[in-house]
């Protein structure tokens, strides 16, 4: 069963606890590795077919370097500090939070910035997950950024986009109509079907922005129902079979 | 599965038990056989001995089922393979199963009062204000919660047997009995094992998520998450901060469906994760989540590395004929929070109790409709509970910007409140509707800001 090839292989790994600091060595490594073969392809494409014999030695230098180095990493003590990765420092993060003063342009605050600030600090996190200590706990809430200051920084541009693009295609669209069937302008919006592909127009464009909302959006009512199925599965055999069914 | 057209699950209650006789058509027997299902009321009253149900697995759905069983004249054989199993498992049960089990307050360890939920950007959030001084998580050690509801079971006239179930001959027809096919080891170390077989009129799978009694029922397969905790012996002046707090992480880079946990045990901590979508890349996940708790477990030392399956949903077909699954072997595991032990346990219970129930105290033959009883029940009272959960799992585990917006939303003081509710005393507690409004409204606007700033990162590059 797989739950006993784990905890069995657990026991393994348990007695050596060297198993978990593979993996950074490995990565430490395989970095150096790396860099070594770019030299290398380099140095090949300078010469011929002589120095293909230098790079296959340099390799099997470097692994055997790599090789003979892991035993000294691993040596470290398991959960020891091991910061190989950089830290997030921003002059105006103060304490676990964004020191607002420091935001303040000619008098006005500038939430823009606080935005752009938590986003870049919240990007560096992903990309370098860092420990949550207690000695710094981070108390920032992007609640404090008043609603007004979201619209005025995401929506209005992107409102802006789409109305724009609306207005252009309406006004190009009247003309077409106008050439194509006769109704001037205050015709056509007195027209029944003219209003009836506006509307469908817009709520198209609402739905489905993207070529990908179509299929997101079937995903969504796959996936909102699925657990409901799976759950009802076992009333699935209290449905009385037909008579043909009788053994 | 999802090709055939289900009832709606309001459906289900308005199709009576009594007035149906379906045929029960059993796809593993061969063709020649007939299982003809009726009420129990008809069913032939036992002569000269009670009814005989064995309960395969001795944890908590087993020992509870076993107990009930036995405390009611029904003759029940609690089959367990190891007796001093020490599970791995993230060990917390909630303050109702204390109460409801009549536990014994010498098996908690610790008394968890206070949570921290920690984001993906590190933005941390206390929560446990608004429990009041006597509402408590429970941890315990899962060897010693087993014992004492096996140990139960046994006073109550229950045989345990030291056992491993291989399989069982399903009966031919409505009079022959179950016959189990099992290896009892008689206790000394390393012992192979006699093969013996036992006979009995029911049998209640509780034997966990890679359960044999499923198998030999046919019950389908689940989609399944892979629970992988390491117990860390952190130095003493770090425990004093882990003495009733109890950590949960949020993030791509520790799960990408699921959470890490720091969770304090007797005189040590455990750290895990778990991950349903990227099983093969588990060891990085928990290497991420030491990492984001390094600081407060440094100089700790691994002394024990386990790891579990956690059913995810329930299986197709949870019982056939007279034999029916409880616990994880029926796969109730709530999602979100993946807990398990008090639904185990209250399964086995309610399974026992149809069965008291079906058969008179043990003195008449059950039926499958007695068993669908129990499911029914089941479905009835806890489908909220783990439909809700499941939603909670959707919206706010899907990406980082909605691991955040979880985080923030549990600042607040009317969610930890319906939270720890509905966690503690598992009801689903209709609130204020205003309070209600006013958290749709905030929980919106978390969502809103937080992909608000996602669309920010996407546009920067570091």
């Amino acid at each position: 069963m797989a739950s006993f090839a784990i905890s069995a292989s657990s026991q393994r790994a348990c007695s050596s606890n060297h198993v978990t600091k593979k993996q950074p060595s490995q990565t430490r490594t395989g970095r150096s590795l790396g860099t070594k073969q770019v030299s290398n392809v380099v140095a090949l494409n300078v010469d011929g077919q002589k120095s293909l014999d230098i790079v296959e030695q340099q390799d099997k230098s470097s692994k055997s370097s790599s090789r003979t180095s892991k035993p000294n990493v691993a040596e470290n003590d398991d959960l020891d500090t091991q910061s190989s990765h950089p830290k997030f420092n921003d002059a105006r993060w103060k304490n676990g939070t964004w020191d607002l003063n420091m935001f303040v342009k000619d008098g006005k605050m500038d939430w823009d910035a606080v935005i752009v600030a938590e986003a870049r600090r919240r990007k560096f996190l992903e990309m370098y997950p860092d420990s949550a200590t207690n000695e710094e706990p981070v108390v920032f809430r992007s609640s404090i950024i008043p609603w007004w200051a979201w619209l005025l920084h995401s929506y209005l541009p992107q409102a802006e986009l789409l109305n724009g693009r609306a207005a252009m295609v309406g006004f190009f669209m009247g003309y077409i109509v106008d050439a194509l069937t006769g109704l001037d302008v205050v015709g056509q919006t007195g027209n029944f079907i003219c209003k009836a592909g506006v509307f469908v127009t817009v709520a198209g464009i609402i739905l489905f922005r993207k070529n990908e909302d179509f299929q997101n959006l079937k995903n969504l009512a796959d996936e909102a129902t699925l657990y409901d199925k799976q759950w009802q599965a076992s009333w699935q055999d209290q449905k009385p079979s037909g008579p043909g069914k009788k053994i | 599965m999802a090709s055939m057209a289900l009832k709606s699950f309001t459906g289900l209650r308005q199709s009576p038990q009594e007035q149906q006789h379906p045929h029960f058509i059993a796809q593993a027997l061969p063709r020649q056989q007939k299982f003809r299902v009726s009420a129990a009321k008809t069913s032939p009253k036992l002569t000269n001995r009670n009814l005989r149900v064995a309960v395969i697995g001795g944890g908590p759905a087993g020992g509870a089922a076993a107990e009930t069983l036995a405390k009611n004249g029904v003759e029940t054989f609690l089959i367990e393979r190891k007796l001093d199993n020490c599970k791995p498992c993230g060990g917390a049960i909630p303050l109702c199963m204390v109460g409801e089990f009549d536990l014994p307050l010498d098996i908690i360890d610790r008394k968890v009062t206070k949570m921290k939920m920690i984001s993906p950007s590190n933005v941390a959030v206390d929560i446990g204000q608004t429990l009041k001084p006597h509402e408590y998580i429970g941890m315990v050690r899962r060897e010693v919660l087993d014992a004492y509801l096996r140990e139960r079971a046994e006073k109550n006239g229950a045989s345990v047997i030291n056992g491993l179930f291989m399989k069982m001959d399903l009966p031919r027809n409505f009079e022959q009995p179950y016959v189990l096919y099992y290896t009892e080891y008689d206790g000394t170390k390393g012992g192979v094992g006699e093969k013996r077989t036992l006979e009995v009129d029911a049998v209640i799978g509780a034997d966990g998520a890679n359960s044999r009694v499923a198998k030999s029922i046919n019950a389908g397969d689940y989609d399944y998450a892979i629970a992988f905790q390491e117990r860390v012996k952190i130095p003493d002046e770090k425990m004093v901060y882990y003495e009733n707090l109890a950590e949960m992480y949020v993030g791509d880079d520790v799960s990408p469906d699921f959470y890490g946990w720091v969770f304090p045990k007797c005189d040590h901590v455990a750290v895990g994760t778990g991950t349903v979508t990227h099983k093969g890349d588990i060891k990085k996940f928990q290497l991420a989540t030491r990492n984001r708790a390094k600081d407060k477990i440094l100089g700790g030392k691994i002394i024990r590395v386990e790891a579990h399956p956690i059913p995810e949903h329930p299986r197709p077909r949870r019982l056939s004929g007279r034999v029916a699954l409880v616990g994880d072997a029926a796969g109730y595991v709530t999602k979100c929070s993946g807990e398990g032990i008090y639904f185990a346990a209250k399964s086995g219970r309610m399974c026992a109790e149809a069965i008291i129930e079906g058969s008179e105290n043990g003195t008449r033959m059950i039926d499958e409709g007695d068993l669908r009883k129990y499911l029914e029940k089941w479905d009835k009272t806890y489908w909220p509970t783990y439909k809700v959960l499941d939603v909670l799992q959707k919206v706010f585990y899907r990406s980082n910007p909605a691991r955040e917006a979880f985080v923030e939303m549990c600042a607040d003081e009317y969610v930890q409140k319906m939270t720890f509710d509905s966690y503690l005393y598992k009801r689903v507690v209709p609130g204020n509707p205003l309070e209600d409004l006013k958290l749709a409204v905030n929980t919106i606007g978390s969502l809103v800001r937080a992909n608000a700033l996602r669309r920010e990162m996407d546009k920067l590059t570091i």
